[in-house]
């Protein structure tokens, strides 16, 4: 119990020194906020209206105030007003958020999908033609930056073919098929660079497991092929997949920018550059916080599980 | 009903496959815009951009606007006249807000006053902080009284961040009531804004759409394709590398102008860039055509004069190529200053957008020919316009467009008492410029004002508070089945909005 205490100590104190250093670093690195909404269009603004909306968002006060003024708020579960248009940051972000979570859970259904059995697949014949295939097959896919791979299934399935829109969002309710239409290319980008991870992490894992002891016993002792593949090689092999793969899926929270921008999909990591060019302090602020206790809250919970799983980890 | 495993795997791959019939955009009445990128806000007097402009100019209108062919037209206004020296008088169309309310000339006198308070950030402040005081001697006739005589007051008036809103409507937590041809029915931040026609608009017959939707392309390879697959009508900000496939689609049809243009500015506190003869050295090396084929495909044009299009009455064709490039003229110039061994500086531009660092490198290698080494200093776009402002650069290459086709229009890139701005050269000390367009704007007689234009030309190429480099051709591009639709001539081409409420979709 103890011990699960400190844990949930320490992500505190890691969420507060997030917020702590994202708030230092985009108030003292150049630009600012009232600036570029009044020099927006190559606009040449006077230095009256820049120090008067200065004032209105609160610019002018030290800067241990707002720090102090940002805490308070974050205390009181308020994550404040956008700069750009008073729109409140919690809003945006929790229509962004779901958004960018829907891309990348069905980015992880296809890369999992695909990666997990013909990883093991490969593994069951190492050297055979599926393995040659499938290591080249992902060497390719990894070394292929998204934006590119994003950019040619624009050409190739919205441009000539015109089976699919190139890009934009359409809500779920409201049209639910254009929806996965929509879905499908941005999701297909992310999960190829997925999918050779996973291929790669499985066909590793399973071949390192297949020549256990325990797995030469299960043989000698005449266990059906396909019960010990499920039952004892991928039980153990999935271990380390399952840590990759998790850790690949939180680095997506914030990292679907170039994705969003090829196919225009209006989400998290989009919004999070975007007002990061504009200097919206509250904004960067509270989406930073938003993946930051996403991220650590994640490994909160995975630590607290091996926790569980594993005496060994709560005596150490 | 039972749902067998390979069914439903099947189903899965095949959902995206499926051709839906109803396509978003080519629906006759109802047409589907690319916006770059979307409002940061909707504030009716705030210079929030392009994409913002364009949307604020459905929802709202203001005394004057602007027609297709470029020539200023009463849009509120039903007459304008001058009354005395420093008075101008309008009366009012009949018109009605959204809310059903007439538009009087308390309205207008309500929305000036937004602009001109005290604590305004309004675009049009520091011009409307000449207004004497405003009359509403009735309801559909308003006097303005400038503090001075104002020829350019109706100009000013056009301006899309000048808005008439119903009065009152404006303060803060409200939504400013416009009047303008549509009506925004939906929003979806970031995403799109949805618009329905204004029944009640006060020219008959308009808006020809029911509907408009705006939906945001930031991406502007995402937006032509969007274009060409059909998703949307019509997009704005279309890239250069893109217009000849544009061109040679039969499906579609492209708009340019030529009216925003890139430039130089200077510091003119510190470094060599104080001495005027170093500015024209530099104004003299440029190769122009170079930056218009390597930075816009060709899709622009040189510019070696002061930024004014060749469609405005006070364009002077003797003085556009005032810059030419002239090398030995550079070199002498340079000499004459005391710096003919040439010297090292740094250029401000920015990584973020190509066209600014693409002109940036091609400056720098002109320059390297008569001796001045470049370096480049390309931080992102922010950093860029906070150095920009507070003159910590030495010379800055910058993109932007005229207030309008009057010269009057250049005014907030080469009035040295304006203030510092990114957008205008640094501490630029020399008055004459300021006094000359202060002149401009009280001559009420055209060919006097002619003269005095002329003048501020010559004072622009002598001094060289800003160096012209290059028009940029502005596009938009469409189906084929969208028409009415007009790319304004020159600095207008933001205004170009205005239209839409003339635009059908076949």
């Amino acid at each position: 119990m103890m011990w699960a205490a400190k844990r949930i100590g320490t992500s505190l104190v890691l969420v507060w020194l997030v917020i702590t250093l994202v708030f230092l670093a985009i108030h003292l690195v150049p630009g600012d906020p009232a600036e570029l909404l009044l020099s927006q269009g190559g606009a040449a603004p006077d230095a009256d209206s820049v120090a008067l909306l200065h004032e209105q968002l609160g610019l002018d006060r030290p800067l241990i105030e707002q720090y102090l003024g940002n805490l308070s708020g974050l205390a009181r579960g308020d994550l404040g007003q956008s700069m750009q248009d008073q729109a409140p940051v919690a809003e945006s972000i929790a229509d962004r958020l779901p958004r960018t979570l829907e891309l990348i859970a069905a980015a992880a259904i296809v890369a999992l999908g695909i990666g997990i059995p013909l990883g093991t697949a490969a593994a069951a014949r190492p050297g055979g033609w599926l393995d040659r295939i499938g290591t080249a097959l992902a060497a390719l896919l990894l070394s292929l930056p998204v934006f590119v791979l994003g950019t040619l299934l624009v050409l190739v399935f919205a441009q000539t073919l015109h089976w699919l829109p190139a890009g934009g969002y359409v809500a779920l309710a409201a049209n639910p098929v254009r929806h996965l239409q929509l879905l499908a290319m941005p999701a297909s980008t992310i999960a190829a660079g997925l999918a050779a991870v996973t291929y790669r992490i499985t066909r590793g894992a399973v071949a390192d497991v297949r020549q256990r002891d325990y797995v030469r016993t299960a043989r000698a002792k005449g266990v059906a092929p396909a019960r010990i593949m499920r039952r004892h090689v991928l039980r153990n092999a999935l271990i380390p997949v399952a840590t990759v793969i998790g850790l690949q899926l939180g680095g997506l929270l914030g990292g679907t920018v170039l994705v969003e921008y090829v196919f225009n999909y209006p989400g998290l990591s989009g919004l999070l550059i975007d007002t990061v060019s504009a200097r919206d302090y509250p904004m960067v602020e509270g989406i930073v916080l938003v993946i930051s206790v996403l991220f650590v809250g994640l490994n909160l919970l995975l630590d607290l599980l091996y926790g569980v799983l594993d005496p060994r980890v709560r005596q150490a | 009903m039972t749902i067998r495993r390979r069914a439903l795997i099947a189903g899965s791959v095949a959902l995206p496959f499926l051709r839906v019939p109803a396509r978003a955009a080519g629906t006759p009445g109802q047409l589907v815009f690319g916006l770059s990128s979307y409002p940061p806000n909707f504030n009716p007097w705030v210079q929030a951009g392009t994409a913002a402009g364009t949307v604020t100019l459905q929802v709202h209108r203001g005394l004057m606007s602007y027609a297709p062919d470029g020539t200023l037209r009463g849009e509120l206004a039903a007459t304008w006249a001058r009354l005395g020296d420093t008075g101008w008088v309008f009366t009012l169309r009949d018109a009605t807000f959204h809310n059903g309310g007439t538009v009087t000339s308390a309205d207008v006198k309500y929305s000036i006053e937004q602009v001109s308070a005290p604590k305004s950030t309004a675009y049009m402040r520091a011009q409307f902080q000449g207004v004497d005081r405003i009359e509403t001697p009735h309801p559909l006739t308003v006097l303005i009284v400038m503090k001075e005589p104002t020829e350019t007051l109706p100009l000013w008036l056009a301006a899309f961040e000048m808005p008439v809103v119903a009065a009152g409507s404006a303060e803060a937590g409200k939504t400013p009531i416009g009047c303008g041809p549509f009506t925004i029915t939906k929003q979806e931040r970031g995403v799109s804004i949805d618009l329905a026609a204004n029944p009640n608009f006060y020219k008959p017959g308009l808006p020809k759409l029911k509907t408009l939707r705006f939906v945001v392309y930031a991406d502007e390879t995402a937006r032509v394709a969007a274009l060409q697959t059909g998703d949307v009508d019509l997009i704005e900000y279309v890239p250069w590398q893109s217009m000849a496939g544009i061109e040679a689609d039969p499906k579609l049809r492209l708009q340019n102008t030529e009216g925003p243009f890139m430039y130089l500015t200077f510091n003119g506190a510190t470094g060599p860039f104080k001495d005027p003869k170093v500015r024209l050295a530099v104004a003299h090396a440029i190769k122009r055509d170079e930056i218009v084929k390597s930075v816009f495909y060709g899709r622009g044009a040189a510019l070696a004069g002061p930024p004014l299009v060749e469609s405005s009455p006070f364009y002077d064709k003797t003085l556009a190529e005032g810059w030419a490039y002239d090398p030995a003229k550079a070199k002498a110039l340079l000499a004459d200053a005391g710096l003919g061994g040439g010297f090292n500086c740094t250029l401000l531009a920015t990584a973020q957008y190509s066209m600014h660092k693409d002109t940036a490198e091609i400056v720098q290698q002109n320059l390297a020919a008569i001796g001045i080494q470049v370096e480049l200093a390309l931080p992102d776009w922010a950093t860029r316009i906070s150095l920009g402002n507070r003159g910590q650069y030495q010379f800055a290459v910058n993109g932007t467009t005229a207030d309008s086709n009057d010269p009057d229009g250049l005014s907030a890139l080469v009035d040295s008492t304006l203030g510092p701005a990114a957008a205008r050269s640094f501490d630029f000390k020399d008055d004459s410029i300021a006094k000359a367009l202060a002149a401009g704007r009280a001559e009420f007689d055209p060919a006097k004002r002619g003269a005095i234009y002329t003048e501020l030309q010559r004072l622009i190429l002598a001094q060289t508070p800003i160096v012209s480099l290059a028009w940029r051709a502005q596009g938009y591009a469409m189906a084929a089945g969208v028409k009415g639709f007009t790319n304004m001539p020159g600095a207008l081409t933001f205004f170009s909005g205005t239209t839409l409420e003339e635009t059908t979709l076949g």
